[in-house]
């Protein structure tokens, strides 16, 4: 017996080494146990007086490191903004549009806008549609806002529309108020010009101006604009008409191209006493 | 038994800074352990036995404090009192604390204190291996012996100086 007390004393840090870590690896296995999550609970308890007291003192890195996460997700909120704000215009814009379709009785053909010209004297639009979708060469294009301008150019898949904007472009438009008719142009302004509106026609301010009955290329009452200035110069019989269009053409990205507009019978006779006229 | 309350005091107030101070230091998540140093300091003053006995105090209560798996600190910490008590030497001390074999002693302790202590603190976590070796026991390990650097200058002016 001795000489075993004598073998434990010899040894005696290996044997407490021993065991502590089988104490210890009891005491990981009973980690669930009831009367050690109450020793913990009470130790956890009074630690969080300690832990108050020194919450007050801010971590610096931690403070830093939160600043750049919260930037991160200022950037990444931003974003989402920015995104659902588009997505809410684009819905009101498509909203429109399809107010606009299911107003008028004539057949439409959506077309995103690919290509877009504005600082030309001859600008155009270039749409995803084209011969494939039955369009074809004078279509009118629309938008909810008003008339766009006509198509002049069209291929399998793609299509080229001529813009009011376009020194081309000419279109018969009246007064909606008094139903004075004119011919819509445009010289290369930011406005179009209501031509051929005598000087004794009653023409205000603010007039809206729409597509008239006389055309055989655009539908009647699409609207093209207002009457934005009127001018009377001396010498000439006609009034100066300043018409500010509908369609806000920069932010422009969806259309409608009506077909199934042509009166072809019309448009036959009147191609026919134009012949007998010359 | 005056020193072993003054330990135990000194202890109480270590563990209390170790969880609430010393995490106003952490880098990228990493602490330092002031309770290694203290146990290194333990051993060099008081010899293998006392050092491995009150490893596991400190242990047990750092795992009690902080809610953490209880026994866990208690084992790598009785280790480390053990391993760091191969350096006991009764004339010696005051040479080994106040230069840089402390520094030494320290890193080599903390090593083994924390590969045992990440290996099973990340069992059953997406943690792999490695990165517990490396990433958070080689990290606290620097760390820690980094920091004993300012007990060491303190020894090294009360002791040698």
């Amino acid at each position: 017996m001795q000489r075993l007390v004598n073998i434990i004393l010899l040894f005696k840090e290996y044997f407490v080494l021993a065991l502590l870590i089988i104490f210890s690896l009891i005491l990981l296995n009973s980690n669930d146990n009831i009367q050690l999550r109450a020793i913990r609970s009470y130790t956890v308890g009074f630690v969080g007086l300690f832990q108050d007291a020194f919450s007050i003192i801010p971590n610096v890195f931690e403070l830093k490191r939160e600043n750049e996460i919260l930037r991160q997700l200022n950037v990444n909120l931003s974003d989402e903004v920015n995104r659902l704000r588009e997505a809410r215009l684009e819905n009101i814009r498509l909203r429109a549009m399809l107010t606009l379709k299911e107003r008028v009785e004539f057949k439409l053909v959506t077309a995103d806008i690919v290509g877009k010209s504005l600082n030309l004297l001859r600008n155009t639009i270039t749409l995803n549609v084209g011969e494939n979708d039955g369009l074809h060469q004078d279509m009118p294009i629309i938008s909810e806002s008003g008339l766009v301008g006509k198509l002049i150019a069209t291929s399998g898949h793609y299509s080229v529309g001529l813009l009011m904007l376009n020194k081309d472009f000419r279109a018969s438009a009246k007064i909606q108020r008094n139903r004075t008719d004119g011919i819509i142009a445009w010289d290369g302004g930011e406005v179009l010009r209501l031509k051929n509106v005598s000087k004794t026609q009653d023409v205000r301010s603010g007039d809206i101006v729409t597509t008239s009955e006389y055309s055989n290329l655009f539908p009647p009452d699409i609207k093209i604009g207002f009457v934005s200035k009127v001018t009377e110069t001396p010498g000439s019989l006609f009034k100066e008409i300043d018409i500010t269009p509908s369609v806000e053409f920069p932010s422009l990205e969806q259309v409608f191209v009506v077909t199934a507009v042509h009166d072809t019978e019309r448009v036959a006779l009147e191609k026919k006493t134009s012949r007998i006229k010359k | 038994m005056m020193h072993y309350l003054k330990y135990f005091f000194y202890s109480f107030i270590l563990i209390v800074i170790q969880t609430q101070v010393l995490r106003l230091l952490s880098l990228e998540g990493i602490t330092p352990d002031i309770l290694t140093i203290w146990i290194v300091y333990i051993a060099l003053k008081r010899g293998q036995l006392q050092a491995t006995v009150w490893g596991f105090i400190i242990g047990l209560l750092f795992d009690l404090i902080t809610g953490n798996f209880i026994g866990l600190a208690a084992l790598t910490k009785t280790i480390a009192g053990f391993t760091a008590g191969y350096f006991f030497g009764e004339n010696k001390t005051p040479l080994t604390l106040g230069s840089y074999r402390f520094i030494l002693i320290v890193l080599l302790v903390s090593f083994i204190h924390n590969t045992i202590y990440f290996i099973a603190f990340t069992q059953g976590t997406e943690i792999s291996l490695l990165r517990a070796i490396f990433q958070m026991g080689l990290a606290t390990t620097f760390y820690t012996a980094v920091l004993s650097f300012l007990p060491m200058f303190a020894f090294a002016r009360k002791y040698i100086s």
